[in-house]
This record gives C-alpha cells, sequence and structure tokens, in this order.
C-alpha cells in the first residue's frame, strides 16, 4: 500500500517544482555515497498548500484588524504567523542529523517490485516525528526513537531484468503543523538486482545427455544409498536412530542423488530465438529444477556453473541470467 | 478517503467549539441550537460509529439553516448574522467533511471565528480564552499532520506516548516560544492612520447605551445593565460627583409619549464654543463601543474631539458609530452662558405640546402662572411640588396611558428620572417657558487605585434644561428634587430594593474595584495605535514613528529575538516523552563513560555489565544490580522496578578505575 498518496495529491506545479529541485540537486551534489547526514545546507523548508491558505486566512485577519484597528484581532495574527514561522525551524530541526545509513534491497524478478529498505538512523536524545520517505510514487513513514534506527521501505517498478538503480527521493516531514514541508533529497547510489521473469508456460525441463555416466552423488538427496559411522556436522535428521539404538554407537544415514536425475541448463542447446524469451524460460526451468531438488548446471556464453543445488546456487544462476548480455 | 481518526476529530470539534461558544450566547436561539445539532451529531457520530448522513439530508439541512438565519435576522447583512453564518456553515461542514482537508479547514476557520468575537467586545478575558482556543487548535493540527503523513496506511498514526496533557503542553511552548516575537510584531507593526473602509450603517445590530429618542421605559432598560459605559481619567481637577452631569442627546420634540431629538439640534453647528482659556475641567474619556455616534462629555465642550462636532444644543456627535473602544479628551467650561438669545424657531419648538393632552396639567399650570408670574420662581414651584407630594424614585412603574404625564402626576407618583424630567418639560412648555430634555448619564465611580471614574449603564439619566432670558439654557433636574441621594450616591443608592438576586452593595463596590484590569487592559493594550507607538520611542529620542522606521526596528528586533529564540526553539521537546525506563539507563552509560568505560551500543545490557565490570571492578556489584534491574524493567512480566532503577542509577557514581 505505499504507491498512494504521495502522487495522488500533488499538483503539476509542484511536480515541476520537485523536478526542478532535483534537477539542481543532481547538478550540485550528484549521487551520494552512504552513510550521509542530512546536514543544514541539504535541507529545504517551503510552505504547503495548507500553509499556503493559512497565510491567506491570516493576511485577511490582518487587514481586517489593521482596518478596525482592533488590536486583538491583530495580537492573535501575530501570534499565530509567529507559530508559523517558528513552525519552519522545527520542521527542519525534526530532519537535521538523520543519518541515511544503508539502503537495502533484495532481488526481484522481472515485473514485480523491487522494494528498497532505508535505514534512517537517529543518533540524537530526541524523538524524530513522522519522517517520510518519499519516491515519485511511493511513500513511507515512521518514527524515530532517541538514538534508534528506522526501516523506511520505498517500492518501486521492476520491469526489465538487470541492474535496477533506485530513483531519487526525499526524506520529509510537516512536522508539526503541517504548515511547511522540510525535506533533502537523497539521489542514492543503490541498485536492486532483477532476474529475468520466469516464463509461464516452459517446456520440461531437459535431461542431462551424460546423465547415466559416473558415480552418483553423494550425501544429500532423496535416495537411501546406506549406512555409516557418525561423523561431526552429519545433520540430526540423517540418524539412523534404531540402528544406532542397537549398536550403542551412531550411525548416519548416507543419502545419494542418482546422477541421471541431473539436469543440464544451456544456453547453446536453446536454438535461435529471441533473447529474453530464452532467459526466461532458463530463469522458468532454474526454478522448477531447484523446487524438485534436481541439482542442475548453468551454461551461458563465457560463463557455466557446475550442477548443483541450494539457494546459493540458484541465486548465482538468476544473476548470471540476469546480468546476461550479448 | 482519509479519515483524521475519532481523537484527533475531537480536538477538531473543541476547537470549533471553543470559537463558537461566544458568539452561540450572543445569537437568537434558533440559530444557536441549529449550530450546535451538527456538532453533537458528529461526537455522537464518533463516538458511535455512526454513517454519514445521506447526501439529501446534508443539502437540506444547509438549506434550512440559511432559512432558519433569514427569518432570524431579517437580512444577512449585519455583523451579527455574517458571523452566524460563518458558524453554522462550520458546524455543518461537520456533517459532511470526513478529510484531513475538511478537518483543516474547520480548524483554520475556528482561528477565523475566534478572530471575529474581539469585534464584539476585547474585555481582559478575551485574550485568554482566544490562548485557549489557539492552543486547542494547536493540539488538533498537529494531530491531522500525525494523520497525514500516514495517510498511506489510512491516517493510522502510530501514538506518540503522548498523553492528553503532553499534548497540550506542546501546544503551550508553542504559543509561549512565539509570543516575544509575536509581541514585537504587536509594537512595532505600522497602524493604519484611517481605515481602508469604513463600516456601512447597515452592519451594526447590537446597539447599546442611550438611544436617539426617549419614551417612558428605555432608559429603565439601560438600567438593569452593568456594563461599563465609559471611564474618564480627569488632568487635575475633578468636579464634584453630583456636578458630573454627562450630556448626551438632547430633545426638543414630544408627541405625548416619545421625545425626540430635533433637526436643529443634531445638524445644525453650535454657534458659539466656550472658551478654552479659564475651563477648569480637562479630562479623557475612554468609550465602550456602542454602536451610536454620541460623545459623552460635561457641560460645556470648549474643544471637539477628533472626527466629531459640535451641535446646537451642545452634543457631541461623531461622524461615524463607535465600534471600538474610542479615547478622546475634552476641556469643559461650566461657566458659559448658553444662547442669551433664542431664535424664534428654536423657541416655537421648545414650547410645543400636544394639543389637548394632559388636561388636568393644563389646569394645574394655568392656575400656577396666574400666581407665580417670574419664570425661575414658577421653576422652583415645581421642583418644590415635586419635593413635598409622595413622589417615588422607582424601577417599578406602572403603564402610563394617553395622558402620561396626568396619570404621573396625579395618580402613580411613582417613576423613574425619564418621568420626571418628561413630566417636567411638559409642565415647564404649558407655562411657557421654553423646555429641552437631556440624557445622557449621570455620576460615576472613583477609582481610587487607577484615578478615574467609572460609569456604567445604569447610570443613564434624563434631566432638564429651561431657556431663561437672562441666563440662556440652565439645568433642572427635578429627579433630585424627588430623591436626592439619586444625585448624591449614584443611581443605584436611591433605590431601597436590590434589582435583582446578586445585587449587593459590597459586590458592586468589589466589581467596581476590579474594573481598573479592564481599564488598564483598555489603556495598553486595547487603545494601542499610532500614537502610543511613537510614544514608545519617544525615550529614544524618536518623537515620530514613521512606518519605514517602525519596519526597521521590527526587523530588528526579529533578528535580535532571532539570536536568542533560536535556540531555544532549536531544544522545544515534541509531544510526548521518553520513557523514563530508557532516560535512566543512558544517564547510567553516560556515568559510566565518565568513569573510563566506552560502552558499545550493539551490547545487551548483561553482556555490557560484565564488561564493564573488568573495566572497573570496584563498582561491578552496583553496575550488575542496574542491569539487572533494566532488564527487569525491560523484559520481565508484572510490576517494572522503576523506582528502584531511577534511585540505583541516581546513586551510582564510581570513581575512574585506578589502574
Amino acid at each position: 500500500m505505499n504507491t498512494l498518496a504521495a502522487a495522488r495529491d500533488r499538483r503539476p506545479a509542484e511536480r515541476r517544482f520537485d523536478r526542478w529541485l532535483l534537477d539542481r540537486v543532481q547538478r550540485l551534489r550528484g549521487a551520494v555515497d552512504l552513510p550521509l547526514v542530512l546536514e543544514y545546507r541539504h535541507i529545504y523548508v517551503m510552505p504547503t498548500r495548507f500553509g499556503a491558505w493559512f497565510a491567506v486566512l491570516l493576511g485577511l485577519m490582518a487587514i481586517g484588524g489593521l482596518n478596525f484597528n482592533n488590536n486583538m484581532t491583530l495580537l492573535l495574527v501575530f501570534l499565530l504567523g509567529s507559530i508559523a514561522l517558528l513552525t519552519t525551524l522545527l520542521a527542519y530541526r525534526n530532519l537535521v542529523g538523520i543519518t541515511v545509513n544503508a539502503i537495502l534491497a533484495k532481488p526481484v524478478f522481472a515485473g514485480e517490485r523491487a522494494t528498497f529498505d532505508v535505514l534512517l538512523k537517529n543518533p540524537e536524545e530526541r524523538h524524530r516525528f513522522a519522517i517520510q520517505a518519499v519516491a515519485s510514487e511511493a511513500l513511507d513513514c515512521g518514527d524515530i526513537e532517541p538514538q534508534n534506527t528506522l526501516r523506511l521501505r520505498i517500492e518501486q517498478d521492476a520491469p526489465r531484468r538487470g541492474w535496477l538503480e533506485m530513483e531519487p527521493f526525499r526524506i520529509e516531514n510537516r512536522f508539526p503543523l503541517g504548515l511547511f514541508r522540510a525535506w533533502s533529497v537523497v539521489i542514492p547510489k543503490a541498485r536492486c538486482l532483477v532476474y529475468p521473469k520466469p516464463a509461464a508456460h516452459a517446456p520440461p525441463l531437459p535431461k542431462s545427455g551424460r546423465g547415466d555416466q559416473g558415480a552418483p552423488h553423494k550425501g544429500d538427496g532423496e535416495h537411501f544409498h546406506g549406512l555409516r559411522e557418525y561423523q561431526q556436522g552429519d545433520p540430526l535428521r540423517r540418524i539412523a536412530w534404531r540402528t544406532s539404538a542397537r549398536h550403542q554407537k551412531l550411525y548416519s544415514r548416507e543419502m545419494e542423488t542418482p546422477r541421471d536425475e541431473s539436469c543440464e541448463l544451456n544456453w547453446y542447446l536453446m536454438g535461435t530465438g529471441n533473447v529474453e524469451e530464452k532467459l526466461s524460460i532458463l530463469a522458468a526451468w532454474v526454478l522448477r529444477a531447484e523446487n524438485r531438488h534436481i541439482p542442475y548446471s548453468l551454461e551461458m556464453p563465457g560463463a557455466a556453473l557446475p550442477a548443483d543445488r541450494g539457494e546459493q546456487h540458484r541465486d548465482a544462476c538468476l544473476q548470471l541470467l540476469a546480468l546476461f548480455n550479448d | 478517503m482519509i479519515d483524521p481518526g475519532r481523537i484527533t476529530m475531537f480536538w477538531v470539534i473543541a476547537t470549533l467549539s471553543l470559537a463558537m461558544l461566544p458568539q452561540l450566547l450572543r445569537m437568537p436561539l434558533p440559530v444557536a441550537a441549529f449550530a450546535l445539532f451538527p456538532l453533537t451529531w458528529r461526537v455522537a457520530a464518533e463516538w458511535r460509529g455512526w454513517k454519514p448522513l445521506p447526501k439529501l439530508l446534508r443539502h437540506s439541512l444547509t438549506g434550512l439553516a440559511l432559512v432558519v438565519l433569514f427569518i432570524s435576522y431579517g437580512n444577512l447583512s449585519g455583523r451579527r448574522a455574517a458571523v452566524s453564518l460563518l458558524t453554522l456553515m462550520l458546524a455543518l461542514k461537520l456533517v459532511e467533511g470526513y478529510r484531513i482537508r475538511d478537518a483543516r479547514l474547520v480548524v483554520s476557520f475556528s482561528l477565523f471565528l475566534c478572530a471575529t468575537q474581539f469585534l464584539f467586545g476585547q474585555g481582559i478575558v478575551m485574550p485568554v480564552y482566544g490562548m485557549v482556543t489557539v492552543i486547542v487548535a494547536l493540539v488538533a493540527l498537529t494531530r491531522l499532520q500525525r494523520n497525514e503523513a500516514w495517510a498511506h496506511q489510512d491516517g493510522r498514526a502510530p501514538a506518540v506516548r503522548a498523553s492528553f496533557f503532553s499534548e497540550l503542553s506542546f501546544g503551550l511552548r508553542l504559543l509561549a516560544v512565539a509570543a516575544p516575537v509575536g509581541l514585537a510584531f504587536f509594537l512595532l507593526f505600522p497602524r493604519l492612520g484611517s481605515p481602508l473602509w469604513g463600516i456601512p450603517d447597515t452592519t451594526l445590530d447590537s446597539k447599546s447605551g442611550l438611544s436617539d429618542s426617549m419614551s417612558p421605559g428605555s432608559i429603565q432598560q439601560l438600567f438593569m445593565d452593568d456594563s461599563p459605559a465609559f471611564r474618564v481619567t480627569f488632568e487635575d481637577a475633578a468636579p464634584a460627583v453630583s456636578e458630573l452631569y454627562w450630556r448626551g442627546p438632547v430633545f426638543w420634540r414630544f408627541d405625548g409619549r416619545t421625545w425626540k431629538g430635533s433637526f436643529y439640534g443634531t445638524n445644525v453647528q453650535a454657534i458659539e464654543q466656550p472658551a478654552v482659556a479659564g475651563a477648569p475641567w480637562s479630562y479623557t474619556v475612554q468609550l465602550e463601543p456602542n454602536e451610536r455616534k454620541w460623545l459623552f462629555a460635561l457641560d460645556y465642550p470648549a474643544t471637539t474631539p477628533a472626527d466629531a462636532r459640535l451641535t446646537l444644543d451642545y452634543q457631541l456627535i461623531r461622524r461615524d458609530p463607535v465600534i471600538q473602544l474610542l479615547q478622546y479628551s475634552v476641556v469643559s467650561n461650566p461657566a458659559f452662558v448658553d444662547t442669551p438669545r433664542l431664535p424664534v424657531t428654536l423657541r416655537a419648538q421648545a414650547l410645543d405640546v400636544p394639543e389637548g393632552s394632559n388636561p388636568r396639567t393644563r389646569l394645574l399650570i394655568d392656575r400656577w402662572r396666574r400666581e407665580t408670574p417670574g419664570d425661575r420662581e414658577l421653576v422652583r414651584r415645581a421642583l418644590e411640588y415635586f419635593n413635598q407630594n409622595p413622589f417615588n424614585y422607582s424601577l417599578n412603574v406602572p403603564m402610563l396611558g394617553q395622558h402620561s404625564v396626568d396619570e404621573f402626576l396625579f395618580e402613580t407618583r411613582t417613576g423613574f428620572c425619564e418621568h420626571y424630567a418628561s413630566a417636567f418639560a411638559v409642565m415647564m412648555r404649558m407655562a411657557g417657558i421654553p423646555t429641552r430634555i437631556v440624557t445622557g448619564y449621570m455620576g460615576g465611580w472613583y477609582n481610587p487605585l487607577g484615578d478615574y471614574y467609572l460609569v456604567r449603564q445604569s447610570d443613564a439619566h434624563a434631566w432638564t434644561e429651561v431657556w431663561l432670558p437672562d441666563a440662556g439654557w440652565a439645568r433642572v433636574d427635578p429627579t433630585a428634587a424627588v430623591s436626592p441621594s439619586r444625585v448624591q450616591q449614584g443611581s443605584l443608592g436611591a433605590l431601597s430594593a436590590p434589582r435583582h438576586l446578586l445585587d449587593y452593595r459590597w459586590l458592586r463596590r468589589a466589581r467596581n474595584s476590579i474594573d481598573i484590569v479592564q481599564q488598564r487592559w483598555n489603556d495598553w493594550v486595547i487603545e494601542y495605535g499610532a500614537r502610543q507607538q511613537a510614544r514608545l520611542f519617544a525615550p529614544l529620542g524618536l518623537d515620530r514613528a514613521t512606518p519605514a522606521m517602525l519596519v526597521s526596528l521590527l526587523f530588528a528586533a526579529i533578528v535580535l529575538f532571532g539570536a536568542i529564540l533560536v535556540p531555544i526553539v532549536m531544544r522545544i521537546r515534541g509531544p510526548g516523552r521518553t520513557d523514563p525506563i530508557q532516560i535512566a539507563w543512558r544517564r547510567f552509560l553516560r556515568r559510566l563513560e565518565t568513569a573510563g568505560f566506552a560502552p558499545r551500543a550493539s551490547r545487551g545490557a548483561m553482556e555490557m555489565a560484565t564488561e564493564a565490570s573488568e573495566i572497573l571492578p570496584h563498582a561491578a556489584t552496583s553496575i550488575r544490580h542496574i542491569a539487572e534491574l533494566y532488564t527487569r524493567c525491560r523484559y520481565a512480566p508484572g510490576v517494572q522496578p522503576l523506582a528502584e532503577l531511577q534511585a540505583a542509577v541516581k546513586e551510582f557514581r564510581p570513581s575512574r578505575n585506578p589502574a
């Protein structure tokens, strides 16, 4: 539900202003390295629409008060005006000193939304109220306790595979009365890996041509191979408790994965066709093999990964596919 | 649709209620009731989770409100009607407004409404009340800001551990820090010498005080009104209280029931103004707004205040109605012969009585006239008549019929200053002595603390002036003949019975004494203007304060305040409070640091205690004790040993490790 209000209630003029400011910041500062401390020269303060309306209302009251020489009205107007001015400082102060510690993003598949976790740290002994991270189409908000961190999530569309650069975002707040907005533009050097979108209707997994040769791969697997003495590091679930009880000694079950069930994913065997479609199919195969606990190898132009299984292997394969460049 | 949330909505409604209340008291009952209805409905709806009203019903409510308003006021051009309209519309906004925008609209317009109440009165209580309204509005706006920030989660903002009072005190802090700057603006902001636009007479709908005609009962109404009419400060000498006849409207024409002013009297300039030289009484009047044009002065004004003129019958009439507290200075010279030669037209007007009215009075006067040829003697005889017959000075006056003077003189014999003045004027006119009626105020309560006279509406009085060939118009107060105490002790002292339940002498006295606060407030705040601004800078050697000078001073003041205030502002705490456990724990960490142990933030409490004990072995017991207490406060279920923790931290003063 991050995709809301920010974009919706902003006017074209405001958007234009934001773009202009962004260009300016990009020219002056460019992308920044983290951690970034929000300093006074990074923070802008402008009235919000409500603030502008409030100013008009105060102006009307002041003209009335001056015209009728009604001192009580003037006193009220001047007091409210001073409070409004005061809130510019408070909004600024609510932001200054906050540190953008890190921006983290987990890889996603193309077509999904990438989530950037922005870690904000409040190094001071005071609360920070309603700090928002606002991108063009997402926002998140939170308070930061004294000497504490806050994680704000900014989502962004990930339409294509490859590296997704995080778009510039603002850290802003309207504390305390909503009359002024203080903000700082952050142009982050953060990116999110986008895997190819897995093909929805991929052909069946290709079987390895050389699969029946060689010894089966021992270790993890689905098929029982035999018993051996317990060795340190064997998982508990592998221990053959009944046998162990009988022999007063720990035995582990040895498992094996038959060689002929591994599969080989090879770019060169995919025939000719659309590069992206091929990558999609490969991604789908990687996921399918991983799901079925079948070891798989991947061979791509210029790189090859030997047959293996597990999350790390899967991610390595998917990264290879994501960053494939022909 | 982003709902501001129930509690926030209550704050918004509270803001509106506070802003509305003073206006409600001034509204006609149906309008007030209509304004209260949407308010009550919304409170109930928020409380019970009712659905919004259907659109048709809402629109018809708005229509009905306009109809009620129109019926109650007749037209919508008056100030009161305009304020009522604003109040009603804001209240109705509560029935249909469910967004943050709507809530903000209501709050900001409530502040506007709060300002409009100062159009009707700027008493000393109002600013305090205004401050309360502002603080509540600040709380509402702060909450709305939070709801807006969490708009992407339907406005469900997490609480900041903010109690009711911490939110209020945050508002108070904002107000307190802003106050000096606001005050600087108030003192230094250039004022308009003359208004950009005037108030059309039609918008005046709360006239009070003496009116432009006098009929039986009109002054009696004022008699019940204890609000201040004006305050007077004499420059040096002041006349005796029994000489304080504050001249107001003068009446010439009588139709048997009502006295009215004359065209000549109100429109023609005074032929001759008394000399200022030798005038003994010089004073400043602070007139409460009454939406009328008369300025009150002692006989006879030798100077004319700005924007006013002196008429033929020595009324001071202002160009515009008095809608603000007005301060003016007058010099009065009692030693002045008013109109030694009376023109024929005026004479005819001052002798006119309706044909055939009051036959019994006519008979009596005819007899007197035959027996007493001299005018002065006749006046004295009439006064003696009032004095020696059983006439009563009382509030309980029976209704008088067609021949009102006859009935009053021979039957009821009970009346009020206006009855005596009216009867006496008719008698004199029947006797061929030109007579007119003067209304105004008589007396005043001297406040020794502030050295000023307070004149209340209840001091309203009516007396007469007869024209005598050698002396011009001379004041004759028939009421004094009946009840000398009215003139000596003031209008209330002359009454034997209290006017109402709470009408005690000591209470009146107390109230008169307290009036000094209001007088000072009027003097220093309400009356503050271009002249006072100039006076403020007299000590600096500036005799005139031009707008440019004021603005530059204002900037200087803001810069000066800024230098002092910004560091204070940067220390203002937000709403909500920090966790006391955390405060104690951080204090403990700071003490460890001074003792030479640098705690690392990533460590848990017990882990850190172990490390600290190694470096500071002599304080190991207390370190472990505090860490345990902290852990229990944080994680153990049941009662938190917070007080113990705080005490332990307070006593924890480790010395540096000698090693």
